[in-house]
């Protein structure tokens, strides 16, 4: 018994003590939302998922790809074939097509100078996953920022109140005026400043503001509900086979037991009398 | 007498095998191991000739080499000035400038920011009056050295010769 | 039935074979359950096998496809995704399991006379697996996958004269490249099967000598053993459905947890990621790699070959340790110098994590010298080992004639 519990403690320090030691110049760490997908038998909200493709399609695909995405696969979330086709048409795209961006590469390349990243996997290729993307959505200056930036920068002169307004505003860990000048430099001079993207400066400008567009089923279109969905919605791209994958295990457990109850419930209310039940059947 | 001839006579004649054989598998093995080797395709990227005459002073070509981008920069009297002004300056990755350069008036540099690998914009960008790395805000400066932002290295400079006056070629060549 | 086994067993002897090596093969009645580790490294290898195998029918080996063939696999093979989540971190679990083997074997002295030439096998499989972990970590074509094999193939250079050429006959190019790609995938599906064939050794030559036991004593066969079979072969079953329940929790619900988030982006030779770091079962040795920077232009190899004797030492373990008693129960200061060796390669996979130039406490402790002393501390396991057993420092508590 004390090998399974040094095993299992093993396991659970390995999955829940953060390693990684911040850098000085590490970007701040993305604040956790609630995603109900996320836990051990988390399935996607498929309502959110299904407004955030509307925000994929219409916004973000505008100059990103979500290459591994088939629109046709849309249909998985629960739209219709008409409407998985008129989804395609806002990219002049037909349903058995790719779910790549109107702009190509060259393009994009010549607007931004970098090739703005393909988002099939981005929930699962940055740090932070869903919570970065999320940040990364809702990271752009507000007005009242933008403001008070305007007005340090008015007489070229940080004072010791406007530097700290200016880290906890900007979220920048730095006690350096001049590279706290250089920053300001930068963003009035009109690049993008984003708080948590590593190094702050990003190529692109704020994709997502209040009201942008208008959901079908007359949800608040705010910000952070606009990128709640789309994240929720990129999740499930990055993943589609993940409802899957986290039910399986229940499946074969009710397949054990006869495979009459709903085995989602039960894994849901009683984990840990599954997880005995299992260890006996072993 | 002739058993020991005999015997004499075995063992050169296993030794003779011995070293035959093992002589025939090494030979046997050379074209499996050539053939790990960069093949000819490969072989000829391993250098770019470029022609510079075409580069007027302050002008700067991208070209590419094994698949990076180099940078080309047909430097100009201030330039250069300004790059041995940077000698004196402590720098983050000190280097100088008389030996990032095989003529003054030529810097030829490898176009990949040593921070995160991004590519630098044209000649003239950043407070150095060199490359300005767009993505973190890396200052380089007209020797390609790193002046401000995050890179921790000076842009690297490839290997390069001078075939003639007018032509360049980067790279090493390989047999 | 028994006449087809008659007949069979008069031409090829099955059931004889089974008997002595498997069923009857007299088993130390005191084995505890950290001897369940070989024969679990041994199912976690079938799994590998028999799932790689599959995964490779879909894999594209290919610098253009690797990519998006890893991601055909997740969304459009049937149960791809279960596949290649049982193969990811069924390199995990393998380390796991064969980590724990080693360390079993280094406390009660398995690795002693007669058991040397077992001992030995053992490390040769070792470094065919690492060498094979790091080979299929290079083929899901990931930004990680990329600068890894980059930064590892690399420090081939090291190697005076030859160095430079080595590496680029490994890559085949002048960059991890197509050819690389290609290479390792056939290294990858190719050492796995020579595995299984030093493996076979392995457990030929354990047979030869018989299981070392936590006493650490030679046994009276009959007396202080017992049949394998059914005594150990449920008790290897029980081990595994532990082993089994915990892996399947990471392969069901916690798939990414040793998957660098960047190996989902793919790989892009004109940009590095902002930290490279190994699988962590590699991590301890990158430490060490990296541990050593104060030579000058000597570090990088001093640095490589820093690395490779710290496994390549367990080599001369055998003859390092002259204690006349094997099993570390007995051995009150090899005892506490081993689990100082344990704590310590937490430490150095620790370092290995995190950035070189990161500190502790606000720059006071500069992460590389935690390295360098963890470092010294691994190799002085070994120094201090021999020490204490050549010069009769350590005074051996009693041991038991027998069980």
């Amino acid at each position: 018994m004390r090998l399974i519990k040094t095993f299992l403690a093993a396991c659970f320090a390995v999955t829940m003590v953060p390693m990684a030691l911040h850098a000085a110049s590490g970007a701040p760490q993305p604040p956790a939302q609630n995603w109900p997908h996320q836990g051990l038998f988390g399935t996607f909200d498929k309502a959110s998922a299904k407004r955030g493709a509307q925000v994929a399609v219409e916004i973000c695909m505008g100059c990103h790809s979500i290459g591994l995405v088939k629109f046709d696969q849309l249909r998985k979330l629960g739209f219709s074939e008409a409407e998985v086709k008129s989804l395609a048409e806002v990219q002049g795209r037909t349903k058995i097509d790719r779910m790549n961006g109107a702009m190509d590469a060259t393009a994009a390349k010549d607007a931004f100078g970098i090739v703005p990243p393909d988002l099939s996997l981005i929930t699962k290729a940055r740090k932070g996953y869903e919570d970065y993307t999320y940040a990364i959505l809702n990271g752009y200056l507000t007005d009242a920022e933008t403001a008070l930036v305007q007005k340090v920068m008015a007489d070229k002169n940080i004072s010791e109140q406007e530097a700290l307004e200016l880290q906890s505003a900007l979220l920048i860990n730095t006690d350096n005026k001049e590279h706290l000048k250089d920053k300001l430099e930068r963003l009035t001079g009109g690049a993008s400043y984003n708080k948590y993207f590593p190094g702050n400066f990003s190529a692109m400008p704020q994709p997502l503001s209040n009201g942008q567009i208008n959901y079908a089923d007359g949800t608040e279109n705010s910000l952070k509900q606009l990128s709640h969905d789309v994240v929720t919605f990129l999740a499930w791209a990055a993943e589609p086979t993940m409802e899957e994958r986290k039910s399986c295990l229940a499946k074969i457990f009710a397949g054990v037991r006869g495979g009459s109850s709903p085995p989602a419930e039960v894994w849901r209310q009683q984990p840990t009398k599954v997880f005995l039940l299992t260890l006996i059947l072993v | 007498m002739a058993i020991e001839a005999e015997e004499n006579r075995r063992d050169f004649l296993i030794l003779a095998t011995s070293a035959f054989g093992v002589a025939g598998v090494a030979a046997a093995a050379w074209p499996f191991i050539r053939s790990w080797s960069p093949s000819a395709d490969v072989l000829a990227q391993a250098t770019t000739e470029v022609d510079i005459s075409t580069v007027q002073e302050g002008q700067m070509i991208t070209v590419p080499w094994q698949g990076k981008p180099v940078f080309i920069l047909h430097r100009t009297a201030e330039m250069i000035a300004s790059a041995q002004k940077g000698d004196k300056e402590t720098l983050p990755d000190p280097a100088q400038d008389a030996d990032r350069v095989k003529k003054p008036e030529y810097l030829v540099l490898l176009a990949v920011c040593t921070h995160l690998g991004c590519v630098p914009q044209p000649v003239g960008t950043g407070n150095y009056g060199g490359f300005l790395c767009p993505c973190h805000g890396s200052h380089y400066d007209t020797s390609g050295r790193i002046r401000q932002g995050p890179a921790p290295k000076n842009l690297e400079v490839p290997h390069y010769e001078f075939k003639d006056a007018t032509n360049l070629v980067i790279g090493k060549a390989m047999a | 039935m028994s006449k087809i086994m008659e007949w069979i067993d008069a031409r090829l002897p099955v059931t004889e074979l089974i008997k002595s090596q498997a069923t009857e093969y007299p088993t130390p009645k005191n084995l505890n359950y950290w001897w369940n580790f070989g024969s679990l490294a041994l199912m976690v290898l079938i799994i590998m096998i028999a799932t790689g195998l599959f995964l490779a029918m879909h894999y594209k080996p290919d610098a253009l496809l690797a990519f998006n063939s890893v991601e055909h696999i997740m969304r459009d093979v049937n149960y791809g995704w279960l596949l290649r989540y049982m193969h990811a971190n069924g390199a995990t679990f393998f380390f796991v399991a064969v980590y724990i083997h080693i360390l079993r074997g280094m406390y009660y002295g398995s690795y002693r006379a007669p058991r040397e030439i077992l001992w030995w096998i053992g490390i040769v499989i070792f470094f065919m697996l690492m060498g094979t972990a790091f080979m299929g970590y290079v083929l899901p074509w990931g930004q990680m996958s990329y600068w890894g094999a980059a930064v590892i193939t690399n420090l081939m250079s090291a190697i005076p004269v030859v160095g430079e050429d080595l590496v680029v006959w490994i890559w085949g190019g002048f960059a991890v490249a197509d050819p690389t790609l290609n290479r390792f995938f056939v290294l990858h599906f190719l050492l796995p099967l020579l595995v299984v064939g030093v493996v076979v050794v392995h457990l030929w030559a354990l047979h030869a000598v018989h299981s070392n036991n936590p006493v650490g004593i030679d046994l009276h066969e009959g007396k202080d053993t017992l049949p394998f079979h059914p005594y150990f072969t449920i008790k290897d079953l029980y081990g595994m459905g532990v082993f089994l329940i915990v892996y399947c929790y990471f392969v069901f619900f916690a798939p990414n947890a040793f998957i660098e988030a960047d190996n989902y982006i793919p790989a892009d030779p004109m940009q590095t990621p902002a930290h490279i770091v190994p699988e962590w079962y590699f991590l301890p040795f990158y430490a060490i790699l990296r541990a050593i920077d104060f030579l000058g232009a000597y570090s990088k190899l001093a640095g490589v070959v820093a690395m490779v004797l710290s496994i390549a030492i367990l080599f001369i373990l055998p003859f390092l340790d002259r204690s006349p008693v094997r099993s570390f129960r007995y051995r009150p200061l090899s005892k506490q110098l081993f689990w100082i060796f344990v704590v310590n390669a937490f430490v150095l996979g620790w370092v290995g994590y995190n950035p070189p130039d990161a500190s502790l406490f606000h720059g006071a402790v500069p992460l590389i010298l935690i390295g360098r002393v963890s470092t010294a501390i691994y190799f002085s396991y070994f120094v201090l080992l021999w020490l204490i057993t050549a010069l009769d420092i350590e005074k051996p508590r009693p041991v038991p004639k027998s069980l």
